[in-house]
């Protein structure tokens, strides 16, 4: 009988603490077999990541382990240190959620793909540069010669990830340990890096242990799911009856959170009313340096034109570098358009407002919530102070009374419990934070409600409860909400008009039912091929991005 | 000299460790309380006159009448080390405060204004850090005559680098965050952002360089006045009583120069001990 | 232009800028405030003829930019100009006192870099016991300044032992280097503690770092993911931090100058300092300043060149 090629069986994780070691992973049982792709997936906090760093040997200083991880059926805790090193250098490859940290920035791709072959395996260093093209070859990176010359800082995430797994194929290894490696990546660039994977499964006969918090993603790629919650697997599934099979509450919550379940927001009728938001030929570009530190223009905004009924919902849907969140910027007057005019309420917002008076007229009229609610919110303030000076920015002279009764509104519009009041950002859940800032932005009482990746931040359930509060205020009070993300399930659980953009430019706009259901642009095509959903399979659409993009890093600078 | 000047790195894990020691820090705060009394009421504790002449034999032994021995004159060390601490501990709060009140002013005004005023400041901040702390006291005896105004203003000028740099980073990292983007966004006023959330975000930050900076312009002062630049005899002042000792060394009596060294080093142990506690309780301050 | 030309040519602009702008300083406060006239009359009561003759021989008439531009370009040409005090050519008196503080730093320097570096290895790398050990005497360390080790060295090794010279900086070879022991030791103790805290720091951050934990799960050998992947990539902070210290020495050794009685450069600018010797301070002063900022701009030149990466992104000195 063959062994699995890797066997966790009744895994303990314990963290050091002030007052003895806090378990935080409970009898954690699972096991790949040889060819097999398993999926292991959970939320924040769920103990997926700590599991499967337990078998890489990762885990932080002063962590222990109770229970028996065995590699093709050699138990690690029976071996010696070097042996334990041998075996997880050359049976297993492990991948990583961030690449560019993982990578050293200082050594070159060649160094950095040839050095286990040479150092571990005691390849030549020609041999070993021979391998490494192969292997950058079998990734699917063109120009190999190229890229080993290149630093990790010269190219794009998506390139950087097949580089890492390139790296973790060099000793041939049985299984490949994957945490998150698609989670920083956007969606398109996220299929191809699953194709090369699956291509790769297919020809090495490779093992693939996949910890990911997206369920689909894992039903898509993996023979068997695990599913995680606090520190314990609650359930476990053959990927392609999963649907059907599943038991636990917790994981149809989690197959919820996917595109298809809900049909898509029809706008409702008779909207002759003037536009609450019009952009017209907006344009925006920045002045900037390459990885290579030669001076470059970056056009992030260009030419972009849309409307947002009063009411309405539009979506902004785009990459990284579409410039969706540079249009939002702008519109708030957070950053100035190089051209075109922007209209609000029928006022002219083409320039950021001048002077305290123009700005607090504006904000009576939009608001903002954005991406990471921890950061956006003063870390020294109580949810309290934070809502009362939002009130009193436009009611400086409101009786005790009456700003305590609005507080009290405000918490009751975004459903969180008034205990929470004296408590800061720090002690709250991702999901509260994100429902004070919403109060904050509802303090004004605007008729535009901009909302940036509010959502990309936050666990699938909490995205849900925070997607459903946000329709029922829109429905409730007539917010007109513009909404921009990356994310098409988003759109599809909130927005009625959607806009596509991609590198600046707008490639299609139409309602969300035509841009969902019959997408017209090859672009949104893509972009909706390359959501995982049940019966998936990744395909490479495209050649890989070759450098890495210029990126824009805004100093928010106050004006006056 | 130029210790300030190169500390605005990383302040490293170990005092971190150190400081969350909290027997370790106590004691520092105890410690450095009798010092600061010492320095309150120096002439008054002092048993005996620190300038008499002649109130014990020359160059005097440990004993019980002069439990610090006394000096080449037969004053009493003990009395001059009491007294000494005034000068030692409160110049270099001085130090500390018009360092962190310059740098800060310079700081702001490069963050608030931006473009070419910024420029300026940074510009501004490389010549004063060019110029060596040393060369930077000696430059102020030359203008304003040897004493303690003088140490004082050169090292209030030659800390400005570190203070300003530390608070440009930190101010340019805060107002990196969305959080003052948001407040915008509110309507809330640019005045209200700065003093409401800009500034208190920025004093763990600033206190924590205000300890540490403490201790160093202790020792830059001690040495200042070592080299005979600073506080002129007979004022007694620990760094001279060092230099003057040195004599005292080699005629066999090396309690003149190792009692008032042994305050330095007390003292600013116990520095440094509290300003890596005031360090780390800034960091956990930004998380 | 490839961009290390460019960030070459950038802080070379920046340091001679920085240079510039610190002589103005130099030069017109030491002038603004001092009496010339009194301190080149030697203390006598001046008479009007000696006032216009010393005014005429110092071109102290002329408008400040303009004796400025004199003092500067004789400086850059090596005319430093006489000493008040003194009466001799300030060059006279600077050549031998500088050789004196080279070798004085250059000495220092070994030992700080042995024993600094050296020790902040060592915490980084065996941690527990070792690292304890190292901060606790290193936490002493930063407590320790120059005159204080300078004058517990005198007093046990000098005085008490007699193993070392008291004062002097004796004759030439071995003879010197055994008279700088002492003042090089006193000089290097503060700087070690804070290399070696800074060196450890550096490491550690780089052994907990993303990329040690890929190599560490790649199998690679510990020592060579500490040479190359945890060393190499701290040496640019610390060779930054070294080259900062370093350069900081040619001023700070006047402590130990002092202390020990050796005749450097140090020594010379306090005592020109206090008998007023202007033309003394201002090109000493100059002196330290081109040092400081010529060796701070090479160790960032050398940081730059460890690093790829700094390059395109590099900020000028």
């Amino acid at each position: 009988m063959t062994h699995p090629i890797l066997e966790i069986s009744g895994l303990d994780v314990f963290a050091p603490g002030a007052d003895g070691p806090r378990q935080l992973v409970f009898d954690s049982t699972l096991s790949v077999g040889r060819g097999e792709a398993v999926g292991l997936v959970g939320e924040s906090g769920s103990g997926k990541t700590l599991t499967v760093r337990a078998v890489a040997g990762l885990l932080p200083d002063g962590f222990t382990t109770r229970g028996a991880i065995r590699v093709d059926g050699q138990e690690l805790a029976g071996l010696g240190r070097r042996a334990v090193r041998e075996l997880r250098a050359r049976r297993i490859g492990m991948v990583f959620q961030t690449p560019r940290a993982h990578l050293n920035p200082l050594r070159t791709i060649g160094d950095f793909l040839t050095e286990a072959l040479v150092h571990v395996a005691g390849a030549s260093p020609a041999d070993a540069g021979r391998r490494a093209r192969a292997l950058l070859d079998e990734v699917g990176i063109t120009d190999p010669d190229r890229r080993m010359r290149q630093h990790p800082g010269e190219l794009s995430g998506g390139l950087l990830q097949r580089v890492m797994i390139a790296a973790a194929l060099a000793m041939d290894p049985e299984i490949l340990l994957a945490d998150e490696i698609t989670t920083a990546l956007d969606v398109t660039t996220q299929e191809e890096v699953m194709a090369v994977l699956a291509e790769l499964r297919e020809r090495r006969e490779l093992s693939l242990l996949f910890i990911t918090h997206d369920l689909a993603l894992a039903g898509a790629v993996c023979d068997r799911v695990n599913v995680m919650q606090h520190g314990r697997i609650v359930e476990t599934l053959p990927a392609a009856t999963m649907r059907r099979d599943a038991t636990q509450a917790y994981t149809r919550t989690l197959m919820a959170a996917a595109l298809d379940e809900a049909p898509p927001i029809v706008a409702e009728a008779g909207t002759a009313a003037p536009p609450i938001l019009r952009l017209e030929g907006i344009r925006k570009s920045y002045r900037l340096r390459d990885a290579r530190g030669r001076a470059d223009t970056l056009v992030a905004v260009d030419d972009v034109s849309m409307e947002l009924a009063r009411g309405g919902s539009l979506g902004i849907v785009g990459e990284s570098g579409s410039g969706k969140t540079t249009a939002a910027r702008i519109l708030l007057g957070l950053e100035t358009a190089d051209a075109g005019r922007i209209e609000v309420a029928g006022e002219d917002w083409s320039r950021p407002a001048r002077g305290g008076r123009g700005r607090r007229h504006r904000a009576k009229l939009a608001q903002m919530v954005f991406q990471d609610p921890y950061q956006s919110l003063d870390r020294r303030q109580t949810v309290e102070q934070c809502l009362r000076e939002a009130i009193r920015v436009h009611r400086p002279r409101a009786e005790r009374a009456a700003l305590d009764a609005r507080i009290a509104e405000l918490m009751g519009h975004v459903r969180l419990d008034p205990a929470l009041l004296g408590q800061r950002p720090r002690s709250l859940s991702g999901g509260q934070r994100q429902r004070v800032a919403i109060a904050r932005a509802l303090a004004a009482d605007p008729e535009l409600l901009v909302l940036d990746e509010a959502v990309s931040a936050l666990d699938v359930t909490t995205q849900v409860e925070i997607l459903t509060l946000l329709d029922t205020i829109r429905r409730e009070t007539g917010l007109a909400l513009l909404m921009i993300t990356h994310d098409l399930t988003v759109i599809r659980r909130l927005c009625d008009q959607v806009v596509v953009m991609r590198q600046g430019r707008i490639e299609e706009h139409g309602t969300a039912e035509a841009i969902l259901d019959a997408p017209q642009a090859d672009y949104t095509r893509l972009l909706l091929d390359s959501i995982p959903r049940e019966g998936w399979t990744p395909r490479r659409r495209r050649l890989g991005r070759t450098g890495s993009l210029a990126t824009v890093t805004r100093s928010t600078v106050i004006p006056d | 000299m130029s210790v300030a000047q190169i500390a605005g790195g990383a302040v490293p894990t170990v005092a971190k460790r150190a400081a969350r020691r909290d027997w370790l820090f106590r004691g520092a705060l105890v410690v450095f309380g009798l010092i600061a009394l010492a320095a309150l009421l120096g002439p008054w504790i002092a048993p005996y006159d620190s300038s008499a002449l002649y109130v014990g034999p020359v160059n005097g032994a440990s004993s019980l009448a002069h439990p610090f021995g006394t000096d080449d004159v037969g004053r009493d060390i003990l009395s001059r080390v009491l007294v000494g601490a005034g000068a030692s501990v409160f110049a270099p709060i001085v130090v500390v405060l018009l360092s962190t009140v310059l740098g800060l002013g310079l700081a702001l005004t490069a963050a608030w204004f931006g473009g070419w005023v910024s420029g300026v400041v940074a510009r501004v901040v490389d010549v004063i850090f060019a110029i060596p702390g040393l060369v930077i006291a000696v430059l102020a005896v030359a203008m304003f005559g040897k004493g303690l105004v003088a140490p004082v203003v050169a090292l209030s000028i030659a800390y400005i680098p570190v203070v300003a740099r530390l608070t440009q980073t930190a101010a340019a990292r805060e107002l990196g965050k969305p959080y003052l983007a948001a407040l915008r966004v509110q309507g809330v006023s640019s005045l209200a952002i700065c003093f409401r959330h800009l500034v208190p975000a920025m004093i763990p930050v600033v206190a924590a360089q205000m300890a540490v900076g403490f201790g160093y312009a202790m020792l830059d002062l001690a040495a200042i006045s070592f080299l005979g630049l600073g506080q002129q005899p007979p004022a007694p002042d620990w760094g001279s009583m060092i230099a003057g000792g040195q004599a005292g060394i080699l005629a066999g009596a090396p309690e003149q120069s190792v009692f008032p060294a042994v305050f330095v080093v007390i003292t600013v142990l116990a520095v440094g001990i509290i300003g890596a506690r005031v360090t780390l309780w800034a960091e956990e301050k930004e998380r | 232009m490839p961009p290390l030309t460019r960030t070459v040519l950038a802080r070379l602009g920046g340091m001679l800028l920085t240079l510039f702008l610190a002589s103005v300083v130099i030069y017109s406060a030491v002038l603004l405030t001092g009496d010339p006239i009194a301190a080149l009359a030697g203390g006598a009561k001046p008479t009007p003829e000696l006032i216009e003759q010393i005014r005429a021989a110092y071109h102290l008439d002329d408008p400040l930019w303009s004796r400025y531009w004199q003092w500067l370009t004789s400086a850059v040409q090596g005319d430093f100009g006489r000493s008040f005090v003194y009466k001799t050519e300030v060059m006279t008196l600077l050549a031998p006192r500088f050789g004196l503080t080279l070798q004085l730093v250059l000495l220092t320097v070994l030992i700080i870099l042995v024993f600094g570096v050296g020790s902040g290895v060592v915490a980084a790398l065996r941690g527990g016991a070792v690292d304890r050990t190292v901060a606790v005497l290193t936490s002493l360390g930063m407590a320790l300044p120059t005159f204080v080790v300078a004058i517990l060295l005198i007093w046990i090794f000098a005085k008490s032992l007699g193993w070392f010279p008291v004062y002097g900086e004796g004759g030439g070879g071995w003879d010197r280097v055994w008279h700088l022991v002492l003042p090089a030791v006193s000089l290097a103790v503060l700087f070690i503690a804070y290399l070696s805290r800074v060196t450890r720091s550096a490491l550690v951050a780089q052994v907990h770092s993303e990329h040690v934990e890929t190599a560490r799960v790649r199998g690679i050998p510990r020592s060579r993911i500490f040479r190359v992947h945890v060393f190499r990539n701290a040496a640019p902070q610390i060779l930054a931090i070294s080259g900062t210290t370093i350069a900081g020495l040619f001023a700070a050794s006047a402590i130990a100058e002092v202390a020990f009685g050796l005749g450097g450069i140090g020594s010379l600018l306090v005592q020109a300092a206090a008998r007023a010797d202007l033309p003394v301070v201002q090109i000493v002063s100059l002196l330290l300043v081109t040092i400081f900022v010529v060796l701070n701009a090479i160790a960032d030149l050398c940081s730059a060149l460890i690093d790829p990466t700094s390059v395109a992104g590099g900020k000028a000195a």
